[in-house]
């Protein structure tokens, strides 16, 4: 599903990013990006969304070579894959509903489609009675459900989460994992940067550690060191 | 594509930035009032010196009732002078139709007080050499010829009108297209401000997957839209000013010089198609720098 070849990436000519990495994911893994922060986890992650371009090697998401796609068809490709972040990225002037149809509405869905799967994602993530809320209304846990759905709900193959329990107390960020186990169970590669030692012990899922750009451990069933 | 999502956001985006955007559409609908206006007096000058068109110096104007005799006189005077290139004749119908069409095509009540007899035939001559002595040698030798009523000369006539309107034209000019200018300036900023404002909302677009063209698009239209506006707002001016002139002109009861000024309505609305076509494309292309400079798609 995805496949790194000795992926280099160098920020401004100095800042090495990522050094000659390769690694292969297949579809359906779930997978950890752990290391500490400037390791270069998140350009990882940027580099699989075509936001950074690599300086050298090859980068293959569903089978295709993403250097090779055209500008226009970019987009297409993002639709494959859900992102969600520390900081949510919500939008702030519309309910948690108009977050998720956004997301539809933008790449062009049809109201009738929209209104059947935004209500569905939503009861999935567990938020089908704050439909009508506000970001700021809600907790950071509760908001983090809201950034799922949103990234979800478009059923990409592939869901790439850069720290999602980095602003989120240890309970909180228990449920998100389940939803993010939930949603890994249904078929969906998953692949999540993080610096939480106690999630990545207790799920014992593959781990890739970085170290200065460099994958330096890349171990099934893993531990954060 | 949804048209009813890019209506919505453009208008949306419109109002967030009211004052900028109807900053934006006055600057443009004074620009492009100005190069209307100055393109009128451009028509203007070319109706009332249409006859000196072609290399014709100076017009030797005849008196209606001229003899056979006195006319082959000067014909004959013309063809023999090796200092004319060539010449035309222009018998009193021609100068009728010409009278009528070109300098009064919109007051039938001027024309109907006119007939062709007692309109003068005229001939136009091209002279060979043309520095100002030269042609005033071969002129004024015309002057006292039997049957002459009058010899005009195009440096009389075309230099007053050129004179007086040229300044003003290239001062119009040069103030339109720098508020054009201006005006462009406007709409790229009005956009930057719309982009800078919605950059949450794109950030989310792009890692969702909208389409290029999906971001794209309310941020042209809107600068288009402002272009456009601007552009009905000078043609409309440019026509009002048209038809103020117009009736100032009807209100002279004299026969004036002014009054082969006049512009028909047919090329006032070519003038208002030709702000239109250079509002939308002043609103397209701030918005696409815009886009181009800050969108990142």
């Amino acid at each position: 599903m995805i496949k790194l070849e000795s992926v280099t990436k160098v920020y401004k000519g100095e800042v090495l990013a990522l050094h000659e990495a390769s690694c292969d994911i297949q579809k359906g893994e779930f997978v950890f990006l752990v290391g500490q922060s400037g390791s270069g986890k998140s350009t990882f992650l940027r580099l699989l969304n075509k936001e950074e371009e690599p300086d050298n090697g090859k980068i293959f998401v569903a089978g295709k070579d993403i250097a090779r796609l055209r500008r226009w068809r970019v987009p297409q490709m993002r639709r494959q894959i859900g992102s969600i972040f520390q900081d949510f990225k919500l939008l702030p002037n519309k309910t948690v509903s108009q977050n998720v149809a956004f997301a539809l509405e933008v790449i062009g869905r049809p109201k009738h489609v929209i209104k059947a799967q935004v209500p569905a994602i939503l009861d999935l993530v567990g938020l089908q009675t704050k439909m009508n809320r506000f970001p700021h209304e809600l907790s950071g846990g509760e908001q983090q459900r809201v950034s799922i759905a949103r990234a979800f709900v478009n059923r990409p193959l592939i869901l790439l989460a850069d720290e999602p329990t980095g602003n989120l107390d240890p309970a909180t960020s228990v449920g998100i994992m389940r939803l993010l186990e939930r949603i890994n169970e249904i078929g969906t590669t998953v692949v999540m940067a993080t610096h939480d030692r106690g999630i990545v012990d207790t799920m014992r899922r593959r781990v890739i550690e970085l170290i200065n750009g460099e994958i330096v451990r890349d171990q099934a069933r893993g531990v954060y060191e | 594509m949804r048209l009813d999502y890019m209506a919505r956001e453009t208008l949306r985006n419109l109002r967030r930035n009211l004052t900028l955007t109807l900053a934006s559409i006055l600057t443009v609908a004074v620009s492009l009032s100005l190069l209307g206006i100055a393109l009128l007096l451009q028509r203007g000058v070319s109706n009332a010196t249409d006859r000196w068109q072609d290399g014709v110096e100076f017009i030797v104007f005849l008196e209606p009732e001229i003899t056979d005799n006195q006319l082959g006189l000067v014909q004959e005077e013309i063809e023999r002078s090796a200092a004319i290139e060539s010449y035309r004749y222009v018998d009193q119908e021609e100068s009728y139709r010409e009278f009528n069409e070109d300098f009064f095509p919109e007051n039938p009540e001027i024309t109907q007080l006119v007939t062709p007899d007692i309109i003068p035939p005229s001939y136009r001559i091209v002279p060979k050499q043309l520095s100002a002595e030269a042609i005033e040698i071969v002129a004024s030798g015309f002057e006292t010829k039997p049957g002459v009523k009058k010899v005009v000369r195009a440096t009389d006539e075309i230099q007053k009108i050129e004179k007086a309107t040229d300044v003003i034209r290239w001062i119009v000019l040069g103030a339109g297209a720098i508020l054009l200018g201006t005006g462009l300036l406007l709409i790229l900023n009005t956009i930057r401000m719309a982009i800078f404002a919605r950059r949450r909302e794109i950030e989310v677009m792009k890692l969702v997957g909208a389409s290029n063209s999906f971001i794209l698009v309310p941020f042209m239209l809107e600068g288009t839209f402002q272009g456009l506006v601007g552009a009905t707002l000078g043609t409309a001016s440019v026509y009002g000013a048209n038809r103020a002139f117009e009736e100032w002109l009807a209100s002279e009861n004299v026969l004036n010089i002014l009054q082969s000024f006049a512009v028909g309505s047919g090329e006032v609305w070519g003038i208002g198609a030709l702000l239109f076509l250079i509002g939308g494309l002043v609103g397209s292309i701030g918005s696409a720098i815009a886009a181009y400079r800050f969108l990142d798609v």
